[in-house]
């Protein structure tokens, strides 16, 4: 395999881990609601086809009050082994600006800031800035967001979008009282972009299974342009 | 002596009358799906004077089995905030 190529699917790997902490979409998690001195842990699985490269995201988010959250991401690659399996760490602090309830759902805007520290002396510090929307309607969740991280020193600056759209599957009408579980059905259109390359489009569908306290969901993502890589996904996430 | 022993009596049976409880019921907004609604049963569940919480997404209402004065509805309308949801109207029913 071109070393260059391997390179750059790690390297775009990096920029999607940068700033993973997810929400209710499959490959963003700065969306998620997070209540005072509440944490909840995502682990995602992501295995790329053709490099044949295996990740895991650990992600965590803790709640500093019902507007503010801190978003923690660390990636690690499983496979191939080697040097460098550790991405860089994304710290990221989310306040939500705008907060409109309603009795069918929700509008929240919420504003992003961090940093992006790296692991290996060879690669440079970038600070990460961005927002978060989130529009909730009976069945339908849409989350959007988007994150500039400005790299210091040498680091090219990067990007990347995320607009998600999930439709509640199951159960179609609630019960009277008390929590079902939900099935989702997911369907995303994301961007990742590195200083001196076109902006990667990708196409990302999945479903998810959402308990009370847990959630398991999976899918695939697949690049609409450049190196047209596809994508397995395999995530969880926990509530403390 | 006939009354000081029906007084006793009387005291007794007001000691031993079990506490009261109540019901309160909250609608609450901006409730959307199993997952974020565990963050509010979790916070009421650390509180030692709520026995039952009840959650209905259908309804957007929560309703709790509380000691008959505790906690507040102040209380309440906090952890609700705290949660990340917004607290609109509230009733209390009183159990026998």
């Amino acid at each position: 395999m071109n070393k260059t190529y391997l390179v750059f699917v790690l390297g775009s790997f990096c920029i999607g881990f940068m700033s993973t902490t997810q929400g209710m979409g499959l490959r963003s998690f700065v969306a998620l609601p997070v209540e005072k001195q509440g944490a909840v842990i995502r682990l995602a699985f992501e295995h790329t086809k053709d490099a044949d490269t295996d990740s895991l995201t650990t992600s965590a988010a803790y709640g500093l009050s019902s507007k503010q959250t801190l978003l923690f991401g660390f990636p690690y690659r499983l496979s191939p082994a080697g040097d460098n399996r550790q991405g860089d760490l994304s710290f990221l602090y989310r306040h939500i600006i705008i907060q409109d309830d309603s009795s069918s759902g929700t509008n929240r805007l919420g504003l992003l800031g961090g940093v992006i520290i790296p692991t290996d002396n060879d690669r440079d510090l970038a600070i990460q800035a961005g927002f978060v929307f989130t529009h909730f309607k009976n069945r339908h969740e849409i989350d959007i967001d988007a994150l500039y991280q400005a790299g210091l020193d040498d680091r090219p600056d990067s990007g990347r979008y995320d607009l998600s759209w999930q439709y509640r599957l199951s159960p179609v009408e609630y019960p009277e009282w008390g929590i079902a579980q939900e099935w989702y059905s997911i369907l995303e259109l994301n961007g990742r972009w590195r200083k001196g390359r076109s902006v990667t489009h990708q196409l990302t569908t999945g479903l998810q299974w959402v308990h009370q306290t847990w959630v398991l969901e999976a899918g695939i993502a697949k690049d609409l342009n450049n190196e047209k890589e596809l994508r397995y996904l395999l995530n969880s996430r926990f509530h403390f | 002596m006939k009354n000081l022993f029906l007084l006793t009596l009387f005291l007794f049976s007001f000691l031993l009358q079990p506490a009261r409880a109540r019901t309160v019921e909250v609608e609450v907004h901006g409730m959307t799906c199993a997952f974020c609604v565990d963050n509010l049963e979790r916070k009421f569940g650390k509180m030692e004077s709520i026995s039952k919480i009840d959650v209905s997404l259908k309804t957007k209402k929560i309703r709790l089995q509380t000691a008959e004065d505790q906690p507040g509805l102040e209380i309440i309308k906090q952890t609700i905030l705290d949660a990340g949801f917004k607290p609109m109207e509230i009733t209390i029913l009183l159990d026998e």
